[in-house]
């Protein structure tokens, strides 16, 4: 299965749903580093069929500027409301990359999201047999997803 | 007399962008109300007559097919039309609340034509 076409069919779609933005995928990435400076990163982990997770990470004016425009107002500061839009994101791109795994029989069950955030945070995850860690461009700046999944045997 | 709307998700920027769709989409609700899981919106439904209910399905506390299965239980409210709106597409656990009586579902990310097709039929 090509993961890296699922999540770039998933983020592109809830963008422009959503937000009425376009966004313009990178090449994927080999890695990334565990420490995020000034950001927030919205995580969905991923049990079942498939174990691991789905992340977005962003700096806090990219986070801004998409709950801006999610919820139609000026945001000035990394609130609650940040924190939330940016989790309701991944759970969004989780749910649409779900829909791509379900339909190779696998049952996937999805967490609750959550969001970490900071002015220097930790995001580690340990390593899975597939990995995808895919940037995007929109017009505030570049924001990252991240997709570690392990397949699980019957 | 106006119609009221439940919408029940644990995300308030979902809910948020749930009653602007609505509006968007040309439902008059004259009364938009919000619950943070299932077991608020039953508290919600104790206190008020609702014609129509929104509801995400995985939220912490109580999930939407629990709310459901709740809801069922209670002839006050059995009868009240439930949509779910979930990431959850075409999997085994809306097809559960489509059996425990929800009335359709709309998949997330949506448009204001997706919440109108949806919505109307039921209104």
């Amino acid at each position: 299965m090509d993961f890296a076409k699922s999540v770039i069919d998933a983020t592109c779609e809830i963008f422009e749903t959503m937000l009425m933005t376009r966004v313009t995928p990178g090449d994927p990435l080999p890695n990334r580093s565990d420490v995020f400076v000034d950001g927030i990163s919205g995580l969905v982990g991923m049990a079942g069929g498939y174990r691991g997770m789905l992340a977005i990470h962003c700096s806090n004016r990219v986070a801004m500027a998409i709950t801006g425009t999610f919820l139609g107002i000026d945001v000035e500061t990394v609130d609650d409301d940040v924190k939330d839009a940016i989790g309701e994101m991944a759970n969004m791109l989780a749910g649409s990359v779900k829909t791509s795994l379900s339909e190779n029989g696998k049952d996937i069950k999805l967490s609750i999201p959550s969001a970490v955030g900071g002015e220097e945070y930790t995001f580690e995850c340990h390593a899975a047999a597939d990995q995808v860690l895919m940037p995007f461009k929109m017009p505030d700046g570049e924001f990252l997803v991240e997709l570690q999944l392990q397949e699980q045997s019957e | 007399m106006g119609k009221k709307v439940l919408i029940i998700d644990d995300s308030s920027t979902m809910r948020k962008i749930v009653a602007r769709s609505l509006r968007q989409a040309g439902f008059d609700f004259e009364t938009i109300l919000e619950a943070g899981d299932g077991q608020e919106a039953l508290e919600v439904l104790s206190g008020e007559n609702v014609d129509v209910i929104l509801s995400d399905i995985n939220m912490p506390n109580m999930n939407g097919v629990e709310f459901l299965r709740n809801k069922a239980e209670d002839d006050g409210i059995r009868n009240i039309p439930v949509v779910m709106i979930t990431t959850e597409a075409g999997s085994e656990i809306l097809r559960e609340a489509l059996e425990l009586g929800a009335k359709g579902s709309i998949k997330k990310p949506f448009t204001p034509d997706q919440v109108q097709d949806t919505l109307g039929a039921l209104l």
